[in-house]
Order: structure tokens, then C-alpha cells, then sequence
């Protein structure tokens, strides 16, 4: 009977259970508590040994950390978890930890992580993200491993794209500003020529030709959700009217420029143009069955399209195109929604970490394997040559490289920015949906961004 | 008689030593309730008194300058509104359809109570995907529930279910409503399964018509697991996040927007933690009165 040295504690009789011995207070109740006692402590050290054993693990000196929305999205997880093997088997030193977050939340969570004081070595960022981590503080600025060589090779545009407050904290990954799409194929149907509106008030005319022949065609695609995002997806179309809801801290909501745009997308919403309070993803479906006349959106919506339709390449450039956004003022603009990749302060592997993050953007193997077919993105390289240069040889990217490009302006991303977008895209909706006089919705957004951005 | 006594003393006292020992087994739950439920409610207090926010790592003391800002703020006051009419419709649509179907198939028998599992359903789907589900029914173009109110002649140009605030918040209550009236349903045919044989057959003895046996006998018997549903149901719908967010985002204008999605705004996607702070002390605040109200409620309910 002697089972795990338990013999000295039988009871006398025999089958008896052991605790019936322990009577409360004894000698061997005593005994039984404290054993019980450690090995509960033994347990939850045991636990806690484990729990910071795995936390070292993450920031031993091999592993890097990289944060991304790109491994948490079907179209593109195969194509990030393809180039980490790739990249690993090239440093067989090296172990990339992925760690997907959706890109609606990867803001809020990289935000949290640097005030906790853990956030990854490297991460995938865009647009007023990259602002809002570097208002942290948080971010490493990436003046000493990008040298002057290694800049020169970057689209120049793109790199400042990255220079906040003076510093490189971020490099470009993928190259993507918005550009208005139009469908040939919707276009001819309605008896029109399918070359691309260049101005607004053109879009309205083509519009209501388009909308008169098919009603249930999307004349227009624009992101109008309350949203950073749908303010990124408006910014450009209010520069075009001359208008910027804010500057610094001051609001500028409310000037004839501003209700001139309110007014435009007040009659894309009233006359049915546009559906209000959807997501720019919302247009990709109908999109790829030619329901959607023209949409805001990036270099990327081809392939999305492509994986909606199977379409070949001759048969999507039969049907789609890429054009600067139109204008009001004879001025285009376009705001980049690239793709960047940033360091963390904290990463405890910054040269591997850089490493990393230079192959990603600028190794001719990810640009060929991953940048174009997986993102449908421009690399971001100024001199792009080989195989990458024949990728790029089709109508699209030539018109994303020539035309957009040089148009990209950066919207006034940073704390401001993010204090104000939510009312700012109010009064967007408000001037789409409600019969309030424009200038009452100006004013009434002036009131509310004055509060937002005053501090 | 005093012989008794030391014996039931040494009883009592035995007991108490039991107790006293039963007690302290209390202390890891209640520390642990310090720590996650404690700590937050007074971090958030102290918190409301700064301009804390997560861009900046400084912050500072400000008093009551964000209080006093809240009550300005027209979108505070709007989604305070938003919570009323989202809370008080849908508990009140959601409490009068479960009562009715429970009625309905109170009476069920053999294999026909198989339906009353079917329509409990509902109530076992998370959230989250009744949200998507009734976003892509009620959405336009290409929504299910126009197309069907059109085929039936109810309506000539497709409503703007999820466009338009007002009919955002209503589309949004049809949602939860069909979510939470499984609920009633479940407690109001438990309560009824209590409502004694013998009443019923004497109301039956008397004649009493199928209205008169609802509204004199059954209801009376109903009341207090209406009371405990409702109040339930309206804590949970002040708290109600996930199905607004995933179906609105708040929008459109503010219009779904409820206190719980201000505060998520404000404080992770604004990062303004001081602010952010002070509504959800008022947003506490208000749920502290419903749960002591349902405490209360509970206390005085007759056994």
C-alpha cells in the first residue's frame, strides 16, 4: 500500500479515507492545510514562472514581434504568412511572430500596448495611424539604419510620407492613394463615353445619364461611414472644393467653400447617387458584378474584384479604369491609404527588426511576391527594374505611378484629427440625409470641431 | 431546560467558528473583485478629473471642467436620448411578444413543443452574427426587407433602414427585439407552469372565458417574473455595445449612438480618457440606480 510514500498517514483501518482522519485542529489537519497550502503556492508559482517564461520567449533576441491587419484578412494572409517563411528560411537566425489585428482595431490595441509598455518590435500601419502612434511617443525614429543610399531608392513623396515632426518613423510598404475608378461597361450603357469625369460637375451630368438608364447601378462609391477612414476617403474630394474642416487647432467648417462640398454631397445622396453610411468595401461586391458606375478607392480593388469575378487582367482593364479624383477648383488631389511599417522604442531587436522591415518594402522577391499580387499595390522603389518594372508595365499602375502619385497630400492626421473626424463625418451625414439648410450643417459642424480640436 | 443550554452553546459555538472560518474563503473572491471591478470604478473616477489622454503621457487635474463640458455636449445628451428609446422600446416590444407566445404555446403538447425550442433559438445566436445577419437584411440597395415589404405593396420606394437616424434606431430595435423576446418567452412559460392547477380549475368551474382566465388569473401570476425579466433586460440594453456597433457604428449623425458607444468612441478611437471617464461615471451612476431599483425589487417580491 505504499503509494507515493503515503503509507505513514493510512489510517488504521484499513479502506478508510484519509481524510476522515484529519480532525479539525489535529496534529495531521495541521499538516494536510500547510501540504495543501504548498501546493497551491507551488502551483500558482509554477503558473507564474510559466507566464513570464512565455513573456521572455516573445522578446528574446531572435524573435520579432510584428503586429499586422494584413495576416488577419483572408485575401492577404496566405501571401504575409508566405513571405515570414520565406523570410526565415533566408535567416535561419531570425523567427517572425505574427500577431494579426483587424485594421479597425490595430490603432486603438497599438495604442494600448505602447502605454502598457509592451507593444511588438515591428508593425503594419496607415495614414493617421502612424500619427497616432507617434504622438505616443512610442515609435523609433529610423534616421540611423535608413541611410542616404538606402532613401534615394524610395519613391521621395512616399519616404515623407513617413517624416513626422522632422523624424523618419515610418518606411513606405505599399503604395496605394485613392483614385476614382469609372466602368466602361456601365458608362456605354448609358449612351456615354466611357473616359473619366474631371471634374465633379461633369460626374453629376455622367451621373444622372447613368442613374436615369440603370437605378439600380452605385453611381458613385464614397466612404461616408463615421470613421478616421471616411474622413481619409472625403478629405481629398473637400480639398477639391477648397475646403479643410480644420487646421491646427482651428476649425474652418464653416466657409462657402465647405458648402459648396456639403452641397455636392448632398445631391449625390438625395438624388441617390451614393448610399449613405457605407464602408468603401461595401461598393467591391457589386463592383465586380458591374454595379457600381465609379468608385473612391485604392490601387488594391482590382485584385479584390479579380478574386470576386475571376476576371482576368485583359478583361478588368476592358472593363475598369483608374483616373485622378475629379475637381472643383482645377486642382486634383488624392491622400495615400499605403501600407507602412514602423518600429517600436521598446523592440529589443532593432537591427533584425529593420532587416526585416527593409526586405518587406524594398527585396524584389516580397515587392514580386507580395506588394503587387497579394496587396495590388505600388512598390514603393523610385527605380524599379527587372521583373518588379514588367509587373507594373499595365495601364493601371502606370496611371497610379504618374498621375496619382505626384497628387498625394497628407490629410491633418495627429491628435486633432482624431478628436474631430467623428463630428466632421456627422455633418457629412447630416448633409446627406437631412433637409437642413447647408449652411445650418456647416455651422453647426464649425461648432462642434471648434470644441474637438481647440485642446 | 439549563442543562441544555452549555450544550447548545458549544453547538452554536462550533458553528460560529465554522462560519467565521467559511467567511474568509470569501477573501480571494472579494480581492479579486477589488482588483478588476474596485480598482477600474475608482481609477475611472479619479481619471474623470483629468485631461488624460492617450496621446499625451502627461495629464493633469482640471476639477469639474469635464462635467461641466458633458452637459453642453449635444452628442451626450442625444445618446442618453438613443438609450432611453433604444432600452425602453425594446424591453417593452421584446416583454409583450415573449408574454404573447408564451401564451400561445402554453397549451402545446407531444411533439409540437418541439416549436417552442425553435423560437428560444434566437436567444442562443450571439450577438455578433444577428448583427451582420439584420445589416444585410435591412440594407439598400439589396436588402431582403425592402424587397419583401415591396413584393407585398406595403411600401413603393425601398426605407432607408440603416441611412436614416430614425429608422436606424428603429431597424436596430427590431434586431434586439428579436434577440431578447425568447427570453420572455422562457420565463413567462416557466412562470406560467406555476400558476396552480387548482386556480385554473376553479376559473374554469366558473366559466371563465379564455380572456378573463389570462388577464384575472394567469397575469397576476406572471407580474413578478415580469418585473425580474424587464429589469434584467433593461440593464443589459443599457450596456448593449456589440449589436449597435457591428449593425451602425452609432451612425447615422449620432443617431444610433447610445451612452456605451460614446464612451467606446471617445476613449479608443478618440483617446480622450478623461472625458471619456466622465460619461461613464454619469453612464454608472444610472446603472447603479436600475440595480438597486432591481435589488430592491427583489427583496420586497412576496415568497
Amino acid at each position: 500500500m505504499q503509494i507515493l510514500g503515503l503509507r505513514r498517514k493510512q489510517h488504521p483501518v484499513e479502506g478508510a479515507p484519509l481524510r476522515s482522519a484529519a480532525r479539525p485542529g489535529s496534529c495531521q489537519a495541521r499538516r494536510y492545510r500547510l501540504v495543501a497550502t504548498g501546493a497551491v503556492l507551488a502551483l500558482v508559482s509554477g503558473g507564474v514562472a510559466a507566464c513570464s517564461s512565455g513573456g521572455s520567449a516573445g522578446g528574446s533576441k531572435n524573435v520579432i514581434t510584428f503586429a499586422n491587419w494584413a495576416a488577419a484578412e483572408t485575401n492577404t494572409a496566405p501571401g504575409v504568412a508566405a513571405m515570414i517563411k520565406k523570410y526565415e528560411s533566408l535567416h535561419p537566425g531570425i523567427t517572425i511572430k505574427s500577431e494579426p489585428i483587424s485594421f479597425t482595431d490595430i490603432d486603438q490595441q497599438l495604442v494600448g500596448e505602447v502605454k502598457a509598455g509592451n507593444p511588438p518590435d515591428v508593425a503594419e500601419l496607415q495614414g493617421g495611424y502612424t500619427y497616432d502612434l507617434a504622438a505616443t511617443g512610442g515609435l523609433q525614429p529610423l534616421s540611423s539604419f535608413a541611410t542616404s543610399s538606402w532613401q534615394s531608392s524610395i519613391i521621395p513623396r512616399e519616404l515623407g510620407l513617413g517624416k513626422i515632426s522632422g523624424q523618419q518613423v515610418a518606411i513606405p510598404w505599399t503604395v496605394a492613394p485613392l483614385a476614382l475608378w469609372y466602368n466602361k461597361t456601365v458608362m456605354r450603357k448609358a449612351g456615354l463615353k466611357p473616359t473619366p469625369p474631371a471634374t465633379w460637375a461633369q460626374l453629376l451630368t455622367d451621373a444622372k445619364a447613368i442613374h436615369a438608364k440603370e437605378p439600380k447601378v452605385i453611381v458613385l462609391g464614397n466612404d461616408t461611414t463615421s470613421r478616421e477612414y471616411g474622413l481619409d476617403v472625403n478629405w481629398p474630394i473637400m480639398r477639391s472644393f477648397g475646403a479643410v474642416a480644420f487646421s491646427g487647432t482651428k476649425a474652418t467648417a464653416n466657409t462657402p467653400a465647405m458648402q459648396k462640398y456639403l452641397t455636392f454631397i448632398r445631391t449625390i445622396g438625395k438624388d441617390g447617387y451614393t448610399p449613405e453610411n457605407q464602408k468603401q468595401g461595401f461598393f467591391r461586391q457589386p463592383a465586380a458584378s458591374n454595379q457600381v458606375a465609379f468608385t473612391i478607392d485604392g490601387p488594391y480593388v482590382k485584385g479584390v474584384v479579380q478574386s470576386l469575378n475571376h476576371a482576368s487582367n485583359q478583361a478588368f482593364y476592358q472593363t475598369w479604369a483608374a483616373a485622378p479624383l475629379p475637381t472643383a477648383t482645377g486642382t486634383h488631389y488624392s491622400i495615400p491609404t499605403d501600407h507602412q511599417l514602423v518600429m517600436f522604442k521598446n523592440s529589443p531587436n532593432k537591427k533584425a527588426a529593420w532587416e526585416f522591415m527593409n526586405w518587406l518594402a524594398t527585396s524584389p522577391y516580397a515587392v514580386s511576391h507580395y506588394t503587387i499580387p497579394y496587396e495590388g499595390s505600388i512598390p514603393p522603389l523610385a527605380h524599379p527594374s527587372g521583373t518588379v518594372a514588367g509587373l507594373l508595365n499595365n495601364p493601371v499602375s502606370q496611371v497610379f505611378v504618374k498621375q496619382i502619385v505626384p497628387e498625394v497630400v497628407i490629410p491633418a492626421w495627429g491628435a486633432s484629427y482624431s478628436a474631430a473626424y467623428a463630428d466632421v463625418m456627422a455633418g457629412i451625414q447630416n448633409a446627406m440625409i437631412s433637409s437642413t439648410p447647408i449652411p445650418s450643417v456647416a455651422s453647426t459642424m464649425q461648432t462642434a470641431v471648434t470644441g474637438d480640436v481647440s485642446g | 431546560m439549563q442543562a441544555a443550554l452549555p450544550k447548545a452553546t458549544g453547538r452554536v459555538r462550533r458553528r460560529r467558528q465554522r462560519t467565521r472560518w467559511f467567511d474568509w474563503m470569501t477573501a480571494p473572491a472579494l480581492i479579486v473583485l477589488a482588483v478588476v471591478v474596485g480598482y477600474p470604478i475608482v481609477d475611472a473616477v479619479l481619471v474623470s478629473f483629468t485631461n488624460y489622454s492617450l496621446y499625451t503621457p502627461l495629464h493633469h487635474y482640471v476639477g469639474g471642467v469635464n462635467y461641466s463640458h458633458l452637459s453642453n455636449d449635444p452628442v451626450f445628451w442625444k445618446s442618453l436620448q438613443n438609450t432611453v428609446i433604444f432600452t425602453g422600446v425594446s424591453v417593452a416590444v421584446g416583454l409583450l411578444l415573449g408574454l404573447g407566445l408564451a401564451l400561445a404555446l402554453e397549451r402545446l403538447r407531444g411533439p409540437w413543443r418541439f416549436l417552442r425550442a425553435i423560437l428560444l433559438t434566437p436567444w442562443a445566436v450571439p450577438v455578433i452574427v444577428t448583427a451582420f445577419l439584420f445589416e444585410f437584411m435591412f440594407t439598400n440597395p439589396g436588402g431582403i426587407i425592402n424587397s419583401l415589404l415591396e413584393t407585398a405593396g406595403l411600401i413603393h420606394s425601398p426605407l432607408p433602414w440603416l441611412t436614416s437616424p430614425t429608422w436606424a434606431l428603429t431597424a436596430v430595435i427590431i434586431a434586439n427585439v428579436w434577440m431578447q423576446a425568447p427570453f420572455f418567452l422562457l420565463i413567462f412559460t416557466a412562470a406560467l407552469g406555476g400558476v396552480p392547477d387548482e386556480v385554473i380549475e376553479a376559473a374554469r368551474i366558473d366559466r371563465a372565458r379564455t380572456w378573463s382566465m389570462i388577464a384575472l388569473i394567469k397575469l397576476p401570476y406572471l407580474r413578478n417574473a415580469a418585473l425580474v425579466g424587464a429589469l434584467l433586460m433593461i440593464i443589459q440594453n443599457f450596456n448593449n455595445f456589440p449589436l449597435i456597433w457591428a449593425m451602425t457604428t452609432g451612425g447615422p449623425a449620432y443617431g444610433t449612438s447610445t451612452l456605451v458607444i460614446y464612451v467606446y468612441q471617445l476613449a479608443f478611437t478618440s483617446f480622450k480618457l478623461g472625458y471619456a471617464s466622465a460619461v461613464g461615471v454619469v453612464w454608472l451612476v444610472l446603472l447603479m440606480i436600475i440595480t438597486s431599483l432591481f435589488i430592491r425589487t427583489l427583496r420586497s417580491r412576496p415568497a
